[in-house]
């Protein structure tokens, strides 16, 4: 180490912070700071808006601890990975109370709308002028050093505490959906002692962050050994705890909709239908390798066939029953699979990407327009699209209309795994990973490509029929480009190729935006900072398939040799891989 | 050179002569017949006749740039020949595409390895088998036992070519790209073999390697035609593996062939001196 080096860490390390700065006042002047000020995270002490610029300044300063590609031997010393994290959080604190000078002296808000007093009082920490901006320096200090401990921590302490601090503001964020669970098993009090005013109260946070840290040190310091004692359990055993975690899934999921009500199983119930648009597309995309950004096409086809064969006022006007229609709607699927797949066969990456943007957008405009107007009926779409019936259950109710969909998204994935374990998924990894050896090792590529549309389309044409009689109408406005976008982020942030990261993006993509009324206007914004985020830090998503989770074993590599060289032990000593 | 060009058919046409009364021949498994590949104004090959006899090991030889390579991608089905016929076991295989030539019974690797490197070893080679395997995608949905016993089959399979071209069993799981270079050739090899080719085509086998590696493939290419009974045709720049094994050399030079025969023949072949291995020489 020499001094040109830390020249350089101190360096980046104040760059680092002026970035902090420009994230902060530029979520502030997007308006995400007002706007999200109302909601609580902890009640009386913490807001969205607030945590939202406070944790763009933590984690830049986070960032500026980490040592540099350049750096040589051996981490930097502790004084300094504090030191660099100071200066990284003091700098971005320090701007952004520049920020509040300057919208004070001058009428910033001529232009900028967002640069109101309300900002202004919410990032100076609810004080008045000159104490907010100099309590915001303090803050940055307490940053700082809070970013530069948290580096120098040993990453299995590490881990459990950043997930606890996750957790208080997910649970936080829950609050709308946990209050009605307990409100139906009529838990006022426990509801009572957690929540208040949209928020964790102070003892709900601390229990939350402290049963996550529990678990989360018990599983990182004593994982390992429960594991091989369970992989060293007889197998009757071992088969016995996996029965009985399977049963509670189960019923946990059948009792799902009872507990939570009509709202949030119309929410569960949308989350459902782009689990399998996800499971669908992931055959494309995650395991063909086929990059297909017109994956509504699909959907629409889907909803409009259903319509069209089940509402009396269509243009058939046969009023199938669903289950008689879905499947022909499946029939129709497969083969508008072969369609749209059978033109973009020789095309790869980039140009296939390009194609099918077009050919989803084409679907759409083809529905409002005037040729197709009798079957589809334009912009006013098409009504009466009836309920399934079976027995006397009314499917209009959303608590019952998810048993249906929870049905397919089971076989889905069943689906899905099948293939992805035998010969065909085998085949779709290898065409992914170079197509024209794919080829040359006897895969008919062709067949292949048009399987994989033809399977994906299956899947996003039930979810549109399941689409059409959630609405009980169908619109084109219903289905455009974002759809496919969503879909096609949530793969990628759950894991290309895994299925529970499917779940996990739906629930994340589709279902916390619908709770969180508040990040409705900045949907696009918040998918966009997410993808990049995730294409940043863990571009093989949440929860990586086996096969991603080989292309990443070398960087978990990195992160033990760190650990290593800090001189703090990890739980398990960095193992010599046999390599080249 | 025009002139040296057209010596180099008479050239040719006179080895073959010899070369058939040297070995008699037992049929050919491969019968290419004046193929010529145009790329635009480019002839990479011109009017090439070429046989693979049954069981034999064949090289071609050339330098940079002669259209080895490209030869070979049409002998695969990866580009399609301008002008010219080639069978295969009697039957013709132009317009086929890769991988119909692969279920008549082509394997090959490629010069620079093309694994699928994110996917085990084990992976790869059961890949590699694909084109022997039949179970169909609704099969495997339904769970059938049959798509169960011909997957336990594949990897039993796999497992004993692994051991055929002695990779570790320890690498069996292992990502294809983490695997030394040499083992990255042997893999490719195993991945080849799975679909129980009747010919193999190994594109520069030995590049890259060190002596001690290169003497063991060789030894390897020989020991896979006695074991498995296949013919083998092989792209080589080291003269030593090309001398050391093969029953037949062929030279190519800017895409035409300029001789065609023993090794011995070629060795001291003025012309084959003067295009490949003069060029050598002086390098």
């Amino acid at each position: 180490m020499n001094d040109t080096m830390l020249g350089r860490f101190y360096r980046r390390a104040a760059g680092l912070g002026l970035l902090g700065t420009l994230g902060a006042v530029y979520v502030a002047l997007i308006g995400i700071v007002e706007r999200f000020e109302p909601r609580n995270i902890v009640t009386g002490y913490l807001t969205l808006g607030l945590l939202t610029a406070a944790l763009v300044v933590f984690v830049t300063a986070y960032r500026a601890t980490e040592p540099p590609h350049s750096w040589g031997i051996g981490p930097p010393p502790r004084q300094h990975v504090l030191g660099a994290g100071v200066l990284a959080a003091v700098i971005g604190a320090a701007g952004v109370a520049l920020f509040l000078v300057l919208n004070r002296a001058l009428p910033l808000d001529a232009v900028l709308v967002n640069a109101n007093d309300r900002m202004s009082e919410i990032l100076g920490l609810g004080l008045e002028f000159p104490a907010g901006a100099l309590a915001l320096l303090g803050a940055g200090l307490a940053f700082g050093v809070a970013a530069g401990g948290l580096r120098l921590l040993a990453p299995r302490f590490r881990g459990p505490l950043i997930a606890a601090v996750v957790a208080v503001m997910l649970v936080s964020l829950m609050e709308p959906f946990m209050r009605v669970v307990l409100l139906q098993l009529g838990q006022n009090a426990i509801s009572g002692f957690f929540y208040q005013s949209g928020g964790l109260t102070v003892p709900g946070a601390i229990i939350v962050a402290g049963a996550v840290l529990a678990i989360g040190l018990a599983n990182s310091l004593r994982g390992e050994a429960v594991r091989e004692r369970v992989a060293e359990m007889p197998a009757d055993q071992r088969r016995g705890i996996q029965i009985a975690l399977f049963v509670v899934g189960i019923v946990f999921l059948l009792v799902l909709p009872q507990l939570i009500g009509s709202f949030l199983s119309e929410v569960v119930g949308t989350v459902g239908l782009y689990i399998l648009m996800g499971l669908g597309l992931n055959i494309v995309v995650g395991y063909a390798g086929l990059l297909d950004l017109g994956y509504v096409a699909f959907f629409a086809i889907g909803a409009y066939a259903t319509a069209i064969l089940t509402s009396p006022v269509s243009v058939l006007g046969w009023g199938l029953s669903f289950w008689v229609a879905i499947p022909i709607v499946m029939l129709i699927a497969a083969l508008s699979g072969l369609i749209i797949g059978a033109p973009v066969l020789r095309l790869r990456g980039d140009y296939l990407a390009i194609v099918t943007l077009g050919i989803g957008e084409i679907v759409r405009i083809l529905l409002l327009s005037d040729a197709l107007r009798p079957w589809t009926g334009g912009a006013q779409g098409i009504l009466q699209v009836p309920p399934p019936e079976f027995a006397d259950i009314d499917f209009f109710q959303p608590q019952n209309l998810y048993y249906p969909i929870l049905a397919f998204v089971v076989l889905g994935a069943f689906v899905a795994i099948s293939l992805a374990n035998s010969r065909v998924g085998r085949a779709w990894n290898a065409m992914r990973e170079d197509e024209d050896v794919a080829a040359a090792t006897g895969i008919n590529i062709t067949n292949y490509k048009l399987l994989a549309f033809s399977l994906g389309a299956v899947f996003g044409c039930i979810a549109g029929a399941f689409l059409a009689v959630k609405l009980g109408s169908i619109f084109p406005h219903n289905l455009n480009l974002l759809v496919s976008i969503t879909v096609l982020s949530l793969i990628i942030l759950g894991g290309m190729g895994s299925i529970p990261g499917v779940i996990v993006g739906a629930f994340v993509l589709v279902g916390l935006p619908e709770l969180l009324r508040e990040f409705a206007e900045y949907r696009l914004l918040i998918y966009g900072a997410v993808l990049i985020v995730m294409m940043l830090w863990r571009p093989e998503g949440l929860i990586p398939s086996a096969q991603r989770k080989r292309e990443l074993r070398e960087h978990e590599d990195d992160e033990d040799q760190w650990a290593h060289q800090t001189g703090v032990p990890t739980a398990m000593p960095a193992v010599e891989r046999p390599g080249p | 050179m025009p002139a040296g060009l057209t010596d180099g058919v008479e050239q040719a046409t006179m080895t073959d002569a010899a070369a058939d009364e040297v070995e008699p021949t037992r049929g050919a498994i491969m019968v290419v017949r004046s193929l010529t590949k145009r790329f635009g104004g480019l002839v990479a090959n011109r009017n090439v006749d070429f046989d693979i006899p049954q069981r034999s090991i064949v090289s071609l030889i050339g330098p940079n740039g002669a259209g080895k390579t490209t030869f070979f991608n049409q002998l695969t089905g990866m580009l399609q020949p301008t002008e010219g016929e080639i069978e295969f076991n009697g039957v013709s295989i132009v317009g086929l595409g890769p991988h119909q030539i692969v279920e008549l019974g082509v394997g090959r690797t490629f010069q620079n390895i093309r694994l699928f490197s994110d996917m085990t070893a084990m992976a790869n080679v059961m890949v590699g088998r694909h084109s022997r395997m039949k179970s169909q995608w609704y099969e495997a949905i339904l769970h059938l036992p049959r798509v169960r016993e011909e997957e336990e089959a594949t990897r039993q399979r796999a497992r004993e070519l692994l051991d055929l071209v002695g990779l570790a069993r320890r690498y069996e799981d292992e990502s294809a790209k983490n695997l030394p270079y040499g083992d990255q050739r042997r893999l490719e090899i195993a991945r080849a073999l799975a679909s129980d080719p009747k010919l193999l085509l190994l594109d520069e086998p030995t590049a890259g390697m060190n002596p001690g590696e290169t003497g063991r493939m060789t030894e390897f290419i020989g020991q896979l035609r006695r074991d498995l009974g296949i013919s083998i045709l092989l792209i080589e720049h080291d003269m030593k593996v090309v001398m050391g094994v093969s029953d037949r050399i062929t030279v190519l030079d800017y895409g035409e062939k300029i001789a065609e025969g023993l090794p011995e023949e070629i060795r001291t072949n003025p012309q084959v001196i003067e295009a490949y291995l003069g060029k050598q020489a002086h390098a």
